[in-house]
């Protein structure tokens, strides 16, 4: 069985989580960023150059919306955090502007990313273009094939694109090989990480970046609601938008975290990436933390029709919150986040990204499993839009869309 | 084995060339029989891995010596396995296991240990696995008596090292170039420089690796002070060549494509005591 408490990371730590878990020829990088954290990131005129390109360049705030419809759907009253409606389709790009600015500080010419489905690598590509970087994407070879549109997008914004043919060939392959890149070229490079995992210092500063997201979302509630929801919903990839609205209630002990990972086709099918509900503590690509693995340590290919879900590790801070019980971790399956990104359109006329659809999910079933009271208020993070996932959509789905079949199995089955 | 064995090899012998080899690379077999081969050509310590499928810290021929490993199902109890025979057979040669701190982390430390042990491993080395992240690790090596190796590079600055040595019993392990694992040619002078420099600065046996693959490198590298240089990417190159030379049967081709690459560095070894 995997690990007894045997092993306590020390450095940027959350609990037994954390830590950095890399190679000595890592440090000089880390340290660097690290010393830059505390003291650029730290500066006024960083936040102040931080929070203009957030607002002129990306689009903040971002509205929260009221879903009168969907609501009505699963007997909750339903608030959406648009973060769909940010520059580029996801809340990625408050991550990469706040590293990208960073790494400019820092007088680096290069920054490179990994990109499971896409988001970040175009995130990451439009901010090396507004910055002036030569940007390089690392990509599974079989994303490459799968995510056709967004590797355009990339190329197009001005970055390279670097299909990774090794291992399983998809997104832990694409984080391996960033390593590589970053160790060899430490110097004039800034891995931007698009998640909070990895090693310290990346899961706090990813975090921070996205603190804005829940900052906002407080605020707005409060003007426009009143009180506090009783539970705030995001799904859990790596879990950066997740951390970044749970964040500003997490000190709100009557308002709920709930995290919702990706099920796939099912828990008991092995086929899934709900790597909180049903990982083991491991050490993956820089951090402790609960892994999808096998009973020797080899890490194991998750499943999720969310690419950007479809990942063998989650932050650290995640499985910290699990175990101290501020957090609940839930699922979806792939057939109840296609539910959920059909409804969602067809009842209020927005296209979630298939990542958010798992969020959107929980809300359709939580009052039937008995989770919360009929008609509670709940915050739900709307991650991203859902215009990149419609090839898939068509290709795996298609048949539903249109015709008469499509609306046996809508919005009011 | 244990650590006693490989500071008896430093005590009789001051330099020592290492292969590295993934254990089960290309068949749990046939890496028996390029281990059997490495020693009788002169290699007088091994560095020995178990295959991981995240090799992060690797190049792209080690990265496919680990893929290999694994397709012939070399997972850490075979792996162990092979360390059992080739250890029966050469008892006295030290082997240095070089595993990924996941593969460990699995097993549980204190199993883990002991089964390297048992196995005939003299020390261990965990390169992702940080040095402040291993206190317990090294207890653990410590109770039982297995060798501690720990990881430097050239950006590694003067301090840390010397922080680094404090700990460690086995070797201090420099990497020679500043990237991940992988055959290199030239640089002599730079690796020269960076072995002279820590070699200086520290205590403990400076075992050289990532990036040689010519008797001259390995020369240098032991005039500037080095007890143990390892040559890994580049017989790795050699095996997956013997590898795509034709089925792999007894391994015989692959045996003798690693030998011709090896027997070079190996010569050059000879003339060092
Ligand atoms: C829209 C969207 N939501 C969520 C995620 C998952 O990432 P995280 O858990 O870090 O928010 C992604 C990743 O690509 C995404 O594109």
């Amino acid at each position: 069985m995997p690990s007894k408490a045997d092993l306590t990371p020390r450095k940027g730590a959350f609990g037994a989580y954390g830590g950095r878990y890399v190679s000595e020829l890592l440090v000089p990088a880390l340290d660097e960023l690290e010393e830059a954290r505390k003291t650029i990131v730290r500066s006024s005129s960083f936040k102040r150059e931080f929070r203009e390109t957030l607002r002129e360049w990306a689009g903040r705030p971002t509205p929260l919306t009221y879903v009168a419809n969907f609501s009505k759907l699963c007997n909750l009253q339903v608030y959406l955090k648009r973060e769909d409606l940010l520059h580029g389709g996801a809340h990625k790009t408050n991550n990469v502007v706040g590293q990208g600015i960073l790494a400019k500080r820092m007088g680096k010419k290069r920054i490179i990313a990994e990109t499971g489905a896409g988001q970040h690598g175009v995130a990451t590509a439009m901010v090396g273009a507004r910055l002036g970087f030569e940007t390089v994407v690392y990509m599974g070879a079989r994303d490459v094939e799968r995510q056709a549109p967004n590797v355009k997008r990339m190329q197009l914004c001005g970055a390279t694109v670097v299909p990774v043919e090794t291992g399983s060939q998809t997104l832990k392959d694409a984080i391996n090989e960033a390593l590589r890149d970053w160790t060899a070229n430490l110097e004039n490079t800034h891995y931007l990480l698009g998640t909070v995992c990895g090693p310290d210092p990346f899961p706090r500063l990813v975090r921070d970046f996205h603190r804005v997201i829940g900052k906002e979302a407080k605020q707005q509630w409060g003007d426009r609601v009143g009180g506090l929801p009783r539970a705030v919903v995001a799904c859990v990839g790596g879990g950066s938008n997740a951390i970044g609205i749970f964040k500003a209630f997490e000190k709100d002990r009557e308002v709920d975290l709930v995290g919702v990972e990706p099920g796939g086709h099912g828990l008991e099918s092995g086929e899934h990436g709900a790597t909180l509900s049903k990982g083991t503590v491991g050490l993956l690509h820089g951090a402790r933390t609960s892994v999808m693995q096998d009973p020797f340590g080899q890490i194991l290919e998750p499943h999720s029709v969310a690419a950007g879900l479809d990942y063998p590790g989650v932050g650290p801070e995640h499985a910290y919150l699990r175990d101290i019980g501020r957090a609940r971790y839930e699922w979806a399956t792939d057939d109840e986040a296609i539910e959920a990104f059909e409804t969602l359109a067809r009842t209020e006329g927005i296209i979630p990204a298939f990542e958010s659809a798992h969020a959107i999910a929980y809300a359709m079933k939580a009052v039937k499993l008995g989770h919360y009271e009929p008609g509670a208020r709940i915050l739900i993070n709307c991650s991203g839009r859902g215009d990149k996932d419609l090839d898939t959509y068509r290709k795996l789905y298609g048949h539903r869309i249109g015709g008469g079949v499509s609306g046996a199995k809508g919005a009011h089955a | 084995m244990s650590l006693v064995h490989l500071q008896e090899a430093f005590r009789a012998k001051k330099h020592h060339l290492s292969a590295f080899l993934v254990l089960g690379d290309p068949t749990l077999e046939v890496s028996f029989e390029l281990a059997k081969k490495a020693i009788e050509l002169g290699a007088t310590m091994l560095e020995v891995g178990i295959a991981y499928g995240d090799p992060s810290a690797d190049g792209p021929a080690i990265q496919k010596a680990n893929l290999r490993a694994m397709a012939a199902e070399a997972h850490t109890e075979a792996a162990f396995g092979v360390m059992r025979r080739i250890h029966e057979a050469f008892p006295h040669v030290p082997m240095n296991l070089l595993v990924y701190g996941n593969l460990v982390h699995a097993r549980g430390f204190e199993r883990f240990v002991d089964e390297a042990l048992a196995a005939g491993a003299s020390s261990l080395l965990v390169p992702d696995i940080l040095f402040e992240e291993g206190e317990e690790l090294r207890a653990v090596c410590k109770a039982k008596g297995l060798g501690h190796a720990e990881l430097a590079g050239p950006l590694t600055t003067p301090k840390r090292l010397v922080r680094l040595a404090k700990t460690i019993d086995a070797y201090l392990y420099l990497v020679a170039f500043q990237g991940v694992t992988g055959a290199r040619t030239g640089g002599g002078d730079a690796i020269g420089e960076l072995v002279t420099r820590v070699s200086a600065g520290v205590d403990v046996p400076v075992c050289v690796g990532f990036g040689l693959s010519s008797g001259e490198q390995v020369g240098k590298v032991f005039d500037s002070g080095a007890r143990v240089a390892v040559v890994g990417s580049y017989l790795a190159n050699a095996i997956e060549a013997g590898v795509n030379a034709g089925p792999i049967g007894d391994g015989r081709h692959v045996v003798e494509s690693f030998a011709k690459a090896f027997a070079p560095l190996a010569e050059t070894a000879k003339r060092y005591g």
